[in-house]
């Protein structure tokens, strides 16, 4: 689904990703694991194209979109839920959602009706503002509005950061279910262990610019090491 | 639902002032409704589509021009039909906002005070430009620009009194507004505030951000530039100041003191500020400008929403969201 091969990137001149390579597979949840500062989020924007590569190449679904602008990128099928979730505060819900409708016009888009059924909590509060909700309904949001858009994968950037873990563990159970149910490939760059333990398939630890380690969830639920490694849990 | 019969009440009112006021003032009322078109355009393109145009004028200026030049018959003596020339005006002022607003928007793009800056230097160009057009009438402008002559079925008929050309004028303005209240109800209203208030946020959801700031200018420029080849009909005269700096700034002045993020605010903004300035000027004489003055810097510090819109919005919000 997606393969990055050789790709730097950064701000400036000072380079984040480094001949960073790695492959995503088609239908499954990964998960990217790794402290601050090592570059998750870079990878992210990088390939969303917020962020310019300096050089390498990025494949999705047999496209090189490296050179593309967002929001082609976007109508090419990759959903993106940004860090610090990013909705449209002064907005309806309704209208979070249309909005995303909207920009993926003519696009294999889903319907208000299916997006409601998979979080009935957005139904309830369809005519509510997006900016009175709390951190986590916010969070349902700003995933249930990159999911209308109808994305083969979808990018996830921490969507657990100040979330409450009751919250967080509904999340990943309804993204596993989506996953399942539609054959969407995510992937999701995250802290939290309890997460990455409902949510993934398989686990990529990143160090320093670069993949260090790849591993099953099931390799990782047996064996804590490569968390102490990574992540000095 | 209460700004709808808010309009209607300042479009019932402006309909019957002319039993009130009699020619003179009638005369001079159908100027300002031209201001306010031209109030309207750029609380389009400024208060909901946050592109911050300096020089407005400069598409009110496009559009009257064509308007004088075409239905003087300098280009084809055959073709002086008001019709083309008023579809020439928005055409034309549209076209050179999509020629400029690419420049100016494209790739990371200019906003902020470096596109204020930018938009009135080419206000400026444009004036100095029109200023040395010896074709076009140079300093002195273009003479005679005959009225607006409607046809229908054969039959014609000239504005050229006071009471049809106002209501003329009037029947315009409504419909534009009606026009631009209705696009910013719709979708692309939707799609206006978003690219306002988080430009950043609209790529990675499937927009370009370019074809949005663009098309709010373009047609911002449109309905300027209908308003200015209305303009130069009423006066029989285009001249370089519709198009330069003073115009620009003026238009400014009336949409920050009506308010920007709101049409019908504007609108009256201009309507408002043009019919103090008659009374007032003839009683302060230059002190007036002080008085705007003094207006305008309370609008922008202590009501940034603008000195009508704040009231207004009271009133026809009651409970309930904020309009948009």
């Amino acid at each position: 689904m997606l393969e990055i091969h050789n790709l730097s990137s950064g701000y400036g001149d000072a380079m984040v990703l480094r001949d960073f390579s790695c492959q995503i597979d088609t239908g499954k949840v990964t998960a990217l694991m790794g402290r601050n500062g090592m570059g998750k989020t870079t990878l992210v924007k990088t390939i969303m194209g917020l962020i310019r590569a300096k050089s390498g190449r990025i494949m999705f679904d047999g496209t090189a979109i490296e050179k593309q602008p967002t929001h082609q990128i976007s109508r090419n099928g990759m959903g993106y839920v940004p860090q610090g979730r990013e909705i449209f505060a002064d907005f309806t819900v309704t209208e979070n959602l249309r909005l995303s409708l909207l920009g993926h016009e003519g696009g294999n888009v889903l319907t208000l009706q299916q997006i409601y059924d998979w979080f009935p909590i957005l139904k309830e509060r369809a005519e509510q503002r997006a900016g009175t909700f709390s951190g986590g309904q916010q969070q349902i949001l700003a995933i249930a509005r990159s999911l209308i858009g109808g994305p083969k994968m979808l990018l996830l950037d921490e969507p657990t950061e100040g979330i409450q873990p009751s919250i967080v563990h509904e999340i990943g159970v309804q993204l596993k279910r989506i996953a399942h149910e539609t054959g969407l490939s995510i992937l999701i760059v995250e802290q939290n262990v309890d997460m990455v333990r409902t949510l993934a398939d398989e686990v990529l630890f990143m160090e320093n610019g670069a993949i260090q380690e790849r591993c099953d969830i099931n390799a990782m639920r047996d064996d804590d090491s490569l968390l102490h490694r990574y992540l000095s849990v | 639902m209460r700004s709808n019969l808010l309009a209607l009440l300042v479009f019932a009112a402006l309909a019957a002032a002319p039993i009130l006021i009699g020619g003179y003032w009638t005369g001079q009322l159908t100027t300002y409704l031209v201001y306010g078109l031209l109030a309207m355009s750029l609380s389009l393109v400024w208060g909901y589509g946050g592109i911050l145009c300096f020089g407005q004028a400069m598409f009110f200026g496009i559009g009257g021009y064509i308007m004088a030049v075409l239905t003087k018959g300098m280009i084809l003596p055959e073709l002086t039909s008001s019709y083309l020339g008023l579809i020439a005006a928005m055409a034309g002022s549209a076209l050179f906002a999509l020629a400029l607003g690419y420049f100016l928007f494209a790739g990371r793009g200019i906003s902020g005070a470096y596109l204020a800056i930018i938009t009135l230097a080419m206000a400026l160009v444009l004036e100095r430009l029109m200023n040395n057009w010896y074709a076009l009438g140079g300093y002195n402008g273009l003479l005679n620009v005959p009225p607006i002559k409607l046809t229908f079925f054969g039959a014609s008929f000239e504005l050229w009194d006071r009471m049809p050309t106002f209501y003329a004028v009037l029947a315009v303005v409504a419909l534009v507004y009606l026009l631009v209240s209705w696009l910013l109800n719709s979708t692309y209203g939707l799609k206006l505030t978003a690219n306002r208030t988080h430009p950043d946020r609209l790529a990675s959801l499937g927009y370009n951000v370019l074809i949005i700031r663009l098309s709010v200018f373009a047609l911002s420029a449109a309905i300027a530039g209908l308003a200015g080849a209305i303009f130069v009909t009423l006066d029989g005269f285009a001249s370089p100041t519709l198009i330069g700096f003073t115009l620009s700034t003026e238009a400014l002045i009336w949409v920050a003191i009506g308010g920007k993020e709101m049409l019908l605010a504007a609108f009256l903004g201009a309507i408002l500020t043009r019919t103090a300035e008659s009374w007032l000027s003839e009683i302060f004489g230059d002190y007036w400008i002080l008085i705007l003055g003094i207006a305008f810097m309370i609008s922008v510090v202590l009501l940034p929403k603008g000195l009508l819109a704040t009231p207004l919005e009271k009133l026809t919000q009651g409970k309930g969201r904020k309009s948009r």
